[in-house]
Formats: C-alpha cells, sequence, structure tokens
C-alpha cells in the first residue's frame, strides 16, 4: 500500500504544477488588475502606475509566473496580499483556523444528523416515520441554504437572542482563556447547525437507500436464517456494508473542510476561507487567488488519495496494489 | 396501483415546486455576489432596488446630520459601532498606510487629522495642530498644540510629522497616497528619485513645529492639500519601510491620538477601544466602545435589538420599508458623489500623458449631447428607482461643498420636445424612415452604451435610459447587450489610458474629493478625464481656481461656479442624480455627528448615551 501513496503522491506533482499554470494564467486573463479598484481622485494615476511596475504587473505573465514558482519553491514564499499587506501564507492561516473550526463542528453535526436519521429511515422504511424523515430530506433539497441560513439568524440569534448575530468571537477577550474557547464554541453552533441541517440531507438519503439495498442482499438472508438476531444483523451486517460509500465521501469532504462556504460565512460576518477566496478575485488580489487555488487543489488531491485508503480500511475486498 | 401513481404524481409536483424555489434563490445570490467593495469607487447602482407601489417619497432636507439629544448623558457607558461590509476588514490600521474604505472606519476612532476642517472642507485652526501660511516664501508652518500625545504617553512632534512624509516618499513604500499632496512640496520628487537623503521643502523648526515650503502652491493646498497625518518615529524607526505595512506596529498594536485606544482586535471582524483619558480635547464621556462588522443584510435586525448602536453607512434601498424603526433616529447628509452619463470625444495620447480630442467623434456635436441631457428624466429616476434619496443632479459640484455648488445654475431638466427641435435643428433626422434619426450626413447613427453591472436596478436604469433617447429618436445600444462587470467597465472606459473604441457614451460615477478643484477629473493631463475633453474655456477657468487671486474665497467661489456653467454649456458629461447616505443611531446616543458632515463642532470624545443599554424595538 505504501507503494501505491507514493506513486500516488508522484503523480500529484505534475497535476499540480499544471494547476499552478493554468490557475496563473487564468489569474491574467480577467480584467482589471488589484490597483483598477483604486480610481479615486484624490490618489495621483502616476503613483497607481509606479505600485503597477513594483509589483511587476505590467511584465508578461511567464515572467510574472517564474517569478512566482521560485520564490514558492526556494523560500515556500506565496508571495504578499496587495490588498491586506501581509503575506498570503499569514493571511491564509488566519482564515484557515477559522474555517477548519466551522467545518469541523459542521460535520460533527451532520454526521450526528444523518446516522440515526439514515438508519432509522432505511431499516423501517416506508413507514411513517421514514415519510417523516424523507419529508425532511426533500424540503432541505429544496432550501438554499443562504435562505435557511438567514432564517436561523433570524429567529435563533435575533428573536429568541440564543447565539450570537455575527463573528467568530465575542470582542475584547483574551485568546487562550477559557472564556474565550467557550465563546468561540457559542458563535460555532449556529452557523454550523444551520449548514448542517441543509447538507445533512445528502447523507441521509444515501445512507437510506445503501440500508434498504443492502437489507435484500442474500448474505442477509442468510444472516437470518443462521438465527443472527434483528439488531445484530442491522449493525453487523447491514449498517457496515452501508457506510461504504459514506466513507468514500469522507476523503473528499476534507476539501469541503479548508473550502469554507461562502453564504454562511457572509451572513454570519465569519472570517473564513470562502470569504476570503470570492473577495479576492473582486478584488483581484492574484496571490490570495492562486495560493487558495492550489491549496484547495492539493486538498482535492489529498482527499481523493484519503478516500481510497479509507476504503481499502474498511472494506477488505478493495485491496490496493 | 392508484395508490402509487397519486404519490409519483405529487412527487412530480414536489420536483417542479423544487426547481421554481431553487431558480429564484441562484437569481438572488448571482447579484448578491457582484456587490463587491471596490476603495473608493462608486458603483453606479450600489444595490438599490426599485420600489414598485411608489408608496414613499422621502427628501434628504427632512434628515438632520446631526443626533437630536434625548437627555442627559451618563457618566461613562460604551457603545457598539456597526462596521456595514459584506467583507471583513483588512486591518492595515494606520493612516499612512490604508488603502480602502472598511479600515478607515476603525483607523478613525483612534487617530485622527493634525488639522481640522471647515463645511467646505478647508483647513481651520481647530485642530490638533494650528498653521501660519506665509504666502511670499510659499511656506506653511505649521504648530502642533503641546498637549497632543501618542497613545503610549510620547509626544506628537515636527519629527513624526515629517517622517510621515520621509516612509511615504521613500521608493519602498508600498501604499497608494505619494501623489499630488508630496510632490508640490519642494525637493520630494528628487527624494522619491533616490537623489537626496532630505526633503528641502520641510524644516523641523522645534519640537513641535515643521515648516514646510511648496514649490506649487495653490489654493488647494488649503483645502486637503496636506499630509495631515504624522507617523510615530519612535516606533516606525526601526521597521525598514517595506515591511511597515504588515509590520504589528499597523496591524495589532496600533497607535494613533485620537480620542479612544484600541485594546484588542479580532482579525477582520471586531475592534474593542477603551477612552483616551489623555486626549488633547479633553477626556472622552464615553469609557469605551465596541466595532463590529455587521453584514448588510442583518443591518436592521441588529439595529432593532440593540447589537450595534449605529452603522457607518445605512443602505439606502432598506430604509423605506423601516423608516418607522422607533429606537433609532436616521440622520442624513448628502453624499460627496454624482452618477454621470459621459461622452467619449476622443482618446488617450499615452506618449504625452494627455487627452486627445477628436474633432470628428461620434458624440463630438454638443447640441446631440445637450439632446441627449434633455431627453432623460431623472427626477423621476431618483423617486422611482430611489425613493427620492437619489435625487436630479444640476452641476459637477455636488450640494455637499454648500459654498461651491452654484445652485442657481439652470441645467437642462426632462423635457422630450426641445430635445426633438435641438436634434431637428442641428440635422439629426430620420431619413430612412426606420424610426431612428440619422447624422446629418445622413449616415446611422448608433450610439453604443457602456454601462456596469451591480445592484438590482443596473439593468432596469440602463433600459430606461435606452427607452428614454429611443423616445426621442436615438438608436443607442447596450454595448455588447449587457451589462459590464465593474473592472472591465473602468478597464474599456480607459483608467489605464486603453479605450475601447467602441463605447460612445457611458454611465459612472465620482467621488469628489475634499478639495473642490476638478482638475484631476476633468484637466487635460489627467487619464480619469475620461471623456478626453478639452477645451481653452475649461483649461483657464481651472488654472484661474489654482491662481493666486484664488486664495480669495469669493473669487474661487465665483470661478468654479462659472466652472459649473460652463460644463453645463459644453456636457463632456452630464450629471444624472446627487445621492444621499443615511446613519441610523440609537436614541440613547447623544452628541453624534454623521462624520461626513464636515466643519460641525460636534467631536467623537464627545459621544455620549443616556443610558447604560441600547433601546430596542
Amino acid at each position: 500500500m505504501w507503494k501505491f501513496i507514493v506513486r500516488r503522491l508522484l503523480i500529484a506533482l505534475p497535476q499540480i504544477l499544471l494547476l499552478s499554470v493554468l490557475v496563473f494564467l487564468m489569474a491574467q486573463m480577467m480584467p482589471g488588475d488589484a490597483l483598477s479598484g483604486l480610481i479615486d481622485p484624490n490618489i495621483d494615476p502616476a503613483a497607481i502606475e509606479a505600485q503597477r511596475e513594483r509589483l511587476g504587473l505590467n511584465d508578461p505573465w511567464h515572467i510574472q509566473y517564474v517569478d512566482w514558482i521560485t520564490g514558492v519553491v526556494t523560500e515556500g514564499d506565496l508571495g504578499r496580499s496587495f490588498r491586506y499587506k501581509m503575506d498570503v501564507t499569514e493571511i491564509i492561516g488566519q482564515r484557515l483556523v477559522n474555517t477548519f473550526w466551522l467545518s469541523l463542528v459542521t460535520l460533527i453535526f451532520t454526521y450526528l444528523i444523518a446516522i440515526p436519521l439514515g438508519i432509522t429511515s432505511g431499516r423501517y422504511n416506508d413507514t411513517f416515520r421514514d415519510q417523516m424523515i424523507t419529508g425532511y430530506t426533500y424540503v432541505g433539497f429544496a432550501t438554499p441554504l443562504f435562505i435557511f441560513a438567514l432564517v436561523a439568524l433570524w429567529i435563533l440569534g435575533f428573536q429568541f437572542g440564543w447565539f450570537p448575530t455575527g463573528g467568530s468571537v465575542s470582542p475584547g477577550l483574551t485568546p487562550g482563556t477559557f472564556e474565550y474557547f467557550l465563546s468561540r464554541l457559542h458563535h460555532l453552533i449556529l452557523p454550523a447547525l444551520s449548514m448542517a441541517l441543509i447538507t445533512t440531507v445528502n447523507t441521509v438519503q444515501y445512507l437510506r437507500s445503501e440500508i434498504i439495498d443492502t437489507k435484500q442482499k442474500d448474505f442477509i438472508i442468510t444472516a437470518r436464517a443462521k438465527g443472527a438476531s434483528e439488531s445484530r444483523v442491522y449493525n453487523r451486517h447491514i449498517l457496515r456494508n452501508s457506510l461504504l460509500p459514506i466513507a468514500a465521501f469522507f476523503g473528499f469532504e476534507i476539501t469541503g473542510l479548508i473550502g469554507g462556504t461562502i453564504f454562511v460565512e457572509t451572513i454570519y460576518s465569519y472570517p473564513g476561507m470562502g470569504q476570503l477566496f470570492i473577495e479576492s478575485i473582486n478584488l483581484r488580489d492574484y496571490s490570495v487567488v492562486i495560493a487558495v487555488v492550489l491549496l484547495l487543489g492539493i486538498a482535492s488531491i489529498l482527499g481523493a488519495l484519503l478516500s481510497d485508503i479509507i476504503l481499502s480500511l474498511v472494506d477488505p475486498r478493495i485491496r490496493i496494489k | 396501483m392508484k395508490k402509487s401513481s397519486l404519490a409519483k404524481l405529487l412527487f412530480a409536483m414536489m420536483l417542479i415546486l423544487l426547481l421554481a424555489l431553487v431558480g429564484c434563490g441562484s437569481e438572488d445570490e448571482d447579484t448578491q455576489g457582484e456587490q463587491n467593495d471596490q476603495g473608493q469607487e462608486e458603483d453606479t447602482n450600489g444595490g438599490d432596488e426599485d420600489d414598485a407601489e411608489d408608496d414613499g417619497i422621502y427628501s434628504i432636507d427632512d434628515f438632520s446630520p446631526v443626533k437630536t439629544n434625548e437627555g442627559e448623558a451618563i457618566d461613562g457607558g460604551t457603545i457598539t459601532f456597526g462596521l456595514v461590509s459584506d467583507t471583513p476588514f483588512e486591518g492595515t490600521l494606520n493612516h499612512n498606510f490604508y488603502s480602502g474604505n472598511p479600515d478607515v472606519q476603525v483607523i478613525d476612532w483612534f487617530s485622527e487629522s493634525l488639522l481640522a476642517v471647515d463645511e467646505n472642507y478647508a483647513y481651520t485652526q481647530e485642530g490638533a495642530a494650528t498653521f501660519e501660511v506665509n504666502e511670499e516664501e510659499q511656506s506653511i508652518t505649521f504648530t502642533i498644540r503641546d498637549n497632543v500625545n501618542w497613545h503610549d504617553g510620547e509626544p506628537v512632534t515636527a519629527e513624526d510629522w515629517l517622517f510621515a512624509h520621509e516612509v511615504i516618499g521613500d521608493p519602498d513604500y508600498d501604499g497608494p497616497r505619494y501623489g499630488q499632496t508630496f510632490t508640490s512640496i519642494e525637493g520630494m520628487e528628487e527624494y522619491h528619485a533616490g537623489e537626496a537623503d532630505t526633503i528641502s521643502g520641510m524644516e523641523v523648526i522645534d519640537e513641535k513645529t515643521l515648516k514646510i515650503t511648496y514649490a506649487n502652491f495653490t489654493p488647494s493646498l488649503l483645502s486637503s492639500g496636506i499630509w495631515t497625518y504624522p507617523l510615530a518615529k519612535h516606533i516606525f524607526e526601526d521597521i525598514p519601510v517595506a515591511d511597515m505595512s504588515s509590520s504589528d506596529a499597523v496591524r495589532r498594536e496600533p497607535i494613533g491620538f485620537g480620542p479612544f485606544i484600541v485594546e484588542s482586535i479580532v482579525p477582520g471582524e471586531s475592534v474593542t477601544y477603551v477612552k483616551n483619558e489623555d486626549y488633547w480635547r479633553g477626556e472622552p464621556t464615553l469609557d469605551g466602545l465596541t466595532l463590529i462588522v455587521v453584514n448588510e443584510n442583518v443591518v436592521v435586525q441588529s439595529l432593532q435589538n440593540g447589537t450595534v448602536d449605529l452603522v457607518n453607512s445605512f443602505p439606502t434601498d432598506q430604509y423605506p420599508e423601516n423608516a418607522d424603526m422607533s429606537n433609532v433616529e436616521f440622520l442624513g447628509d448628502i453624499d460627496n458623489t454624482y452618477t454621470y452619463i459621459g461622452f467619449k470625444l476622443g482618446s488617450w495620447d499615452a506618449e504625452n500623458n494627455r487627452v486627445d480630442m477628436d474633432p470628428d467623434a461620434k458624440m463630438a456635436d454638443v447640441e446631440l449631447r445637450r439632446a441627449m441631457w434633455y431627453a432623460v428624466d431623472n427626477a423621476t429616476v431618483g423617486e422611482r428607482f430611489y425613493n427620492g434619496l437619489r435625487w436630479n443632479a444640476t452641476t459637477l459640484i455636488p450640494p455637499s461643498h454648500p459654498d461651491f455648488h452654484d445652485d442657481t445654475i439652470e441645467a437642462p431638466l426632462y423635457d422630450p420636445e426641445r430635445a426633438n427641435e435641438i436634434l431637428d435643428a442641428a440635422g439629426y433626422e430620420d431619413v430612412t424612415g426606420d424610426g431612428f434619426r440619422e447624422d446629418p450626413d445622413g449616415n446611422e447613427l448608433v450610439i453604443n452604451f457602456a454601462s456596469m453591472s451591480g445592484g438590482d436596478t443596473a439593468e432596469p436604469l440602463a433600459r430606461y435610459y435606452i427607452q428614454s433617447w429611443e423616445a426621442v429618436g436615438l438608436n443607442v445600444q447596450l454595448l455588447d447587450g449587457r451589462l459590464i462587470e465593474f473592472n472591465s467597465f473602468y478597464d474599456r472606459v480607459g483608467q489605464r489610458g486603453e479605450d475601447d473604441p467602441a463605447i460612445d457614451i457611458y454611465q459612472a460615477a465620482w467621488g469628489v474629493g475634499s478639495d473642490v478643484d476638478p482638475s484631476g477629473l476633468y484637466g487635460p493631463n489627467a487619464i480619469f478625464n475620461f471623456p478626453r475633453y478639452e477645451s481653452e474655456g475649461n483649461d483657464e477657468l481651472l488654472a484661474r481656481g489654482l491662481s493666486e487671486e484664488a486664495f480669495d474665497h469669493a473669487y474661487r467661489q465665483e470661478v468654479y461656479s462659472e466652472w459649473q456653467e460652463f460644463m453645463v454649456e459644453e456636457i463632456p458629461v452630464f450629471p444624472t442624480v446627487y445621492r444621499a447616505i443615511l446613519v441610523p443611531v440609537n436614541n440613547r446616543v447623544v452628541n453624534y455627528n454623521i462624520p461626513t458632515n464636515a466643519g460641525s463642532e460636534i467631536y467623537r470624545y464627545q459621544i455620549g448615551v443616556t443610558q447604560e443599554e441600547p433601546y430596542t424595538n
């Protein structure tokens, strides 16, 4: 298996390189640059042009690319964000932490909701319980996330006042204290929950159809014939097999973990990766755009690899050579 | 069997419903994504909404820029200031390095200009420094008051002020501030080019006195022509210029000499301040304040339940529905921007760095331009699209500069008859009989109109203008048949000098600076002169506005009044609407004044509250 992993990683390298060239080219093709937003009669156009020259924005793309890639390879330097006037690694670091915690809590909520619902729904399919659950999943499919997030914010945040209505932490707390940690958690719950309630419906549906499918398989009949108890049949035979596709999917969730979600982050004023990505595209902050795309690209390549590994661990039938 | 087909039917109906819902939803999202915040630039149609019912028309005259005090202020208390933005603030927290709007809202609470301004943005002696002009020597001598100290107790010195100039003039400086303000100082360009070690025009006389000599001494200097933000030398001295903007002294522990001191920062989302007991105007009334970023979607709810006491700006399209919010008072002021329609009259000559006017341009005939102004009804645009919170504009100096805006000038008002007459007289007649006029030579006349995307009104507004022109027989087409995204719009209109020849007319907006001088927008050497217009009359008036005589206020007023009149005659562009800014403030807050309302005698240190908790709705 190690051979497999190494081989996959080796294939990934040229993929990432190609990705970086493509992203760089596309960023260049966007109209405008980081300085086009500075049209202001109070700012001297000559100063803007001087900045362009200084930042190398007037060079042809391959020169810019070579400059950039040498920086990345030799010093691990992803460049500097024009807008934030700080290193790209630092700004991404700040946002990544926020997004990571938000996604982690969301993921936990998602599985906390999905697994019991999916199992109930699959085990007792076509009963009243199942209909309620599938009813919920349809509503979930039909509801756009950003509307649901706004409604949740309005009801739970503003009407009941149970949760803070924006930000990642209350202002004025010292990082590292227990109070700070609690405040962060408190700020996380509402965005995570509103996201989980919507995104979980996929997993519920997956699990449900997988269980219904599995329970009609021959080996289940065999298990029953052997006299295995109903709970043993479900917990050991059906559930394990039904979780396979979800486990396979888990690797890809990693990408989601760092990708962030623009809607939820915007509505809850939560500074995360999704927002950073969109705003840097809008403001033509190339160095950030490229770094984020690369990061996501690497994450999805690694995520796919991780999925394969998880699969091989949970499903002995799959052997990676 | 029957039961299952019924279930199938139900399922199918659910599917259709679902599609409909998702369809509506994603459309909303598209427009939201485009409302980005781009520095100082104004997008023409910033997120306003067409109010079809037309139930309420408001007028800026009904709003006061100053908060009515309801009761006595208590000692201390804290307020929460909402920074309305859909992106986190960048965190470049120093006047010398910041580039855009979200940051300056954070900075203004803890740092301020050394010089105060009056309602026309001219410098006064009321600020942290006073000044004396010596016209003969072309110099100004500034004296910083003795009790002006940095937050760490060190005095703000002339040396600090000089240091700010040295840093911004340094070739390694990475902010956008180096420009006219600096180049007009004697010796600045040599310093910037690295030919001199010091700026010869700047002289520190003693600890608190600084003398600046100007190579280019104009009346503009005295309104916003001076860099009035010192940089704490004792802190920044050891940091290389290129690293200053990313240093902790800018990002984590910013320093100023304003009424409040930054206590803690959560990057991009909130800042807490405590009062600066040593503030030079006096101890602030409040104990402190908290600034948080609030998304535009939840501003109203945050105000209603008291999460925020006041915000930096309120989306005016949400005003009609919330005009009766009982726990806040809406303050209003005239924004220093105007929206306009520009006519392309030439191109940019990059070699000589000046405009190159083309006498044969499609829009070169002033009568055609005048007719197009008469053909549009901007008063109705303001009422129907913006509930009266934007209104018909007349001249190119908005009423936010009360002494310079001349409201006696009669600019063309909606009169389609008149437009038709002008076009007939100028020889634009419909020869081919297709319903559209041809140009005087009988050639087909198609005018390409470039307009920016963004906001719900962008599209209907552009369509409205096109229809209005069609009504007088002009064939105006949207460039490429669609609205253009912000960045490519300004690229094609010519912000880098590469004008797209396909554009004949365009709609854009300008925020005018604090100085009234319009050379930066309409001068022959200004790249922002997008119409690429020049004329002797214009050059002369612009020069007179900056001449020595113009140090006399009345004379300057007269010159700019003439210039406004002249532009109404020449019409390289015509203004369409002026706009209002609204700021809701909780009833408990006293002594508050919209910051754009220059020249009021109410300062931030005086802000107080009448009770501990905010009023809720």
